[in-house]
């Protein structure tokens, strides 16, 4: 019994020994299983360690020594597998047998069993994919058992003369088999514990930057504003809960939320010197207010005592600012902030390059349509110069109004700014290319338009409908030998309303000059509006070409334009 | 008396044409057509000195209009269009004119006295190569434009030009001499072009002439005088 109790003595102060290994570093490869050879090894020399420590805190008793070897040699095994558990055993075992006394061979011998037969367990678990069970206390209890079981039987065996071995293991055989089999279950009850911090850690840090990564998508896409980014910093600070977050562009503070935001006034130019020398050297500065101090540049009674300072960059790493993360005085920067910091600014950066990349792709179509514009329809404008000037002769009045048509159409176009418009004012500039088109072509176009008044007010791209219907006529109907008809509606769908313009031609071929402007219709419909919107084309040879022009259910309360 | 044609598929501009040229007393309208294949049965039936022709109609175009007629009659062609200018360029040596929309009447003047001194139908150099790719035919009372792939062969008889594809036979106002060279089909017999594509097998008679059996089962005859020509086409040694 006296046994027990002092066996399981040093068993305290060698499970103590694991209890403060377990905060270092070093601990961090054995709660994860990994087949990479440094991981082995690690856990080879970690165990082997414990092994020889259990050894040495052993009790000697009839040139014996009762100890807690076992534990090592079979952590060792169950952790690193049959081959790491076999070395750890050795090495346990070679160390005791350096140590003399009747035991030394028959203890070198089942300590390598010890060794192997944790590794094997391991491997047989893991063959399962009962990877939990790896760390499960209660199977380290029960292998550990098992293990000082045969222990004690290969005393038996091998260990002369054999009275003296049935004494000692009559002797020693209760208090190690407890106290080992306790020891191990201990110890793997730390590094289960240890292995399930690290793991409530990483995913409660994953979580956080999920979070902000879903809370601020799509803010920055319109650029780096002091809006925009007055929003992300406050987004930023009640997740992190740093002391302060600020976000600047190259020159100024763009916003600053948390301690101190009394004297860190958005707008103002930024001051600090670290901040500047981030931007400058486009590097991240980790004031962490121990090594590096923090000083604020504005206020000497400021509380904020470290910073990180991380610069945003975009495309081929040009900074276009930086985003802070700031602590006061009495608190440590937390590395995990650090970390989040550094994933935040790269989110952003993203973000923004992603807005850049927008805004261009809408200039560029804004400048395709004034191209497309600017190159007036060369055979239209000569033809209806020509139309006119046969009217002219027969009916001045007519000629008027048609000239009349004629400015109101090339004004729209010239135009140089236009957005979004109402529906009747689009109509109009419809009504003025068509007064002109059915002069020319007399009864062979028939344009019917059936929109209501009640929708004049939905709201769409200016330059939507009339290409459209130019296109009708141009690639459509002034091909065919009989009558042309065009008929234009409007329907409501449950999400989206639908203009229609439907030709009696039926030569839609997508892939054609044609195809250039409607693509830039469609293209700022979705750029208005979304991707649920913009044209879809039916065609059926010989028959009809339907073009369908999907916009959201908007209106628009300007009743007239402004005149230019 | 310079007697003239108006085709343009624009009303208007037909009636301003029309009335520019009113006060002319040497020129006399004597019809108008709304697209170039009415126009091309109107030249055919009323054989005219002159026409004003416009680029850009439907289905087929001035200038195409202009490579189906026959070269050895071919009217003086004056195109009036409001905006081509590649087409120009390519056929300014060709027209004998062409004048822009809005017409301005000096310009016009200038065209009317060249005409005045030199109108009388005579070959012009039209460009050589095939070039008809749709043959516009009357099938029953309607237009139907024939792709040029799709035939057979074409036949002429005491009624008309017959262009015959898998599909059926229909009447076209083409001549076979503008057939023959503006297209690739092959002069077979005097009455009968056959398209290459149309040739499935040629049976060989004793006499020297042949017959040819079409991919729907037509018969078309192959006289002496071309069965040389038809296989030298094909590279066939004659002995």
């Amino acid at each position: 019994m006296a046994l027990i109790i002092s066996l399981i003595q040093q068993l305290s102060v060698f499970l103590v020994i694991a209890y403060l290994f377990s905060k270092t570093p070093i601990f961090k490869p054995l709660v994860s299983i990994s087949v990479s050879l440094p991981h082995k090894v690690v856990i080879y020399l970690v165990f082997s360690s414990f092994c020889i420590m259990g050894t040495y805190f052993g009790l000697a008793v009839q040139d014996a020594i009762a100890n807690t070897r076992a534990v090592g040699a079979v952590l060792g095994g169950l952790l690193g597998g049959p081959v790491v558990g076999f070395f750890v055993g050795l090495t346990g075992g070679l160390h005791r047998y350096s140590m003399g006394g009747f035991t030394d061979v028959a203890c070198a011998i089942s300590t390598t069993l010890e060794g192997l037969m944790g590794g094997l367990l391991h491997l047989y678990l893991v063959r399962k994919r009962n990877i939990e069970a790896l760390f499960s206390p209660l199977i380290a209890f029960f292998i550990t058992l098992a293990a000082e079981a045969v222990q004690m039987a290969v005393i038996l065996i091998v260990a002369k003369p054999f009275a003296q071995a049935w004494q000692l293991v009559t002797l020693i055989a209760p208090p190690m088999l407890i106290a080992n089999a306790l020891g191990a279950a201990l110890f793997m009850h730390m590094i289960r514990d240890q292995k399930a911090m690290f793991d409530k850690f990483s995913s409660a840090f994953s979580a956080k930057a999920m979070l902000i990564a879903e809370r601020t998508v799509g803010i920055m896409a319109k650029g780096l504003t002091q809006q925009s980014a007055e929003q992300i910093a406050n987004i930023i600070l009640e997740e992190t809960k740093v002391g302060a977050v600020a976000i600047t562009d190259k020159k100024h503070i763009l916003a600053f939320t948390g301690i101190g935001h009394q004297h860190h006034k958005p707008g103002r130019a930024i001051s600090s010197p670290l901040t500047l020398g981030a931007i400058k050297d486009n590097k991240i500065v980790f004031a962490d207010g121990v090594n590096l101090p923090y000083q604020c540049s504005v206020d000497k009674h400021c509380r904020l005592g470290s910073a990180i300072i991380i610069p945003l960059r975009i495309g081929d790493g040009e900074v276009v600012g930086t985003i802070k993360l700031y602590e006061p005085k009495h608190k440590l920067f937390l590395n995990i902030n650090r970390t989040l910091g550094e994933g935040i600014a790269k989110l952003l950066s993203n973000q923004i390059l992603f807005g850049q990349f927008l805004e261009q792709k809408r200039l560029l179509t804004e400048s395709e349509l004034k191209l497309i514009h600017a190159q007036v329809n060369p055979h239209f404008l000569f033809n209806a110069l020509n139309t006119i000037s046969a009217v002219t002769r027969t009916d001045p009045d007519k000629a008027r109004e048609l000239l009349l048509s004629m400015s109101h159409f090339f004004r729209k176009n010239l135009k140089r700014s236009c957005d979004i418009t109402r529906l009747e004012e689009e109509l109009k500039h419809v009504e003025a290319y068509l007064a002109i088109e059915r002069a020319r072509f007399g009864d062979r176009l028939d344009v019917k338009i059936n929109i209501s008044p009640d929708d004049y007010s939905l709201s769409l791209p200016c330059f939507t409908l009339q290409p459209i219907i130019e296109n009708a006529i141009k690639h459509g109907t002034s091909h065919l030998l009989e009558g042309g008809c065009i008929t234009i509606d409007l329907n409501e769908h449950p999400k989206q309303v639908c203009l229609c313009v439907q030709d009696n031609a039926g030569l839609y071929r997508s892939k054609t000059s044609d195809g250039l402007g409607l693509d830039i219709v469609d293209k700022r419909i979705k750029n208005a509006y979304g991707q649920d919107y913009g044209l879809s084309i039916e065609c059926e040879p010989n028959v009809y070409t339907k073009v369908n022009i999907y916009l959201p259910k908007s209106l628009t309360n300007t009743s007239k334009e402004p005149r230019s | 008396m310079i007697r003239y044609l108006i085709i343009d598929d624009e009303p208007l501009a037909r009636d301003e044409l029309k009335h520019l040229l009113e006060q002319e007393s040497e020129f006399e309208f004597v019809g108008e057509a709304a697209n170039a294949i009415a126009g091309l049965s109107l030249i055919n039936k009323l054989k005219p000195d002159l026409i004003f022709l416009d680029i850009q109609m439907p289905k087929i175009t001035g200038l195409e209009l202009a490579s189906m007629l026959d070269d050895n009659q071919l009217p003086r062609i004056v195109f009036v269009t409001a905006y081509d200018e590649y087409a120009i360029k390519a056929f300014e040596e060709k027209a004998f004119d062409y004048i822009l929309k809005p017409i301005e009447v000096s310009r016009l003047q200038q065209t009317l006295t060249r005409l005045k001194q030199d109108h009388t139908p005579k070959p012009m150099l039209f460009d050589d190569k095939p070039n008809l790719t749709v043959l516009p035919c009357y099938y029953h009372h309607t237009i139907k434009l024939i792709q040029l792939s799709e035939v057979e062969y074409v036949m002429s008889d005491h009624s008309g030009i017959h262009i015959i594809t898998a599909a059926g036979q229909s009447h076209t106002h083409l001549t076979l001499k503008t057939l023959e060279e503006k297209s690739a089909l092959l002069r077979c017999h005097k009455q009968y072009l056959i398209a290459e594509q149309a040739i499935k097998e040629i049976q060989l008679h004793e006499n020297a002439s042949a017959d040819i059996i079409t991919p729907s089962g037509h018969k078309v005859p192959v006289s002496r005088r071309y069965l040389k020509a038809i296989k030298h086409h094909f590279g066939i040694q004659t002995g």
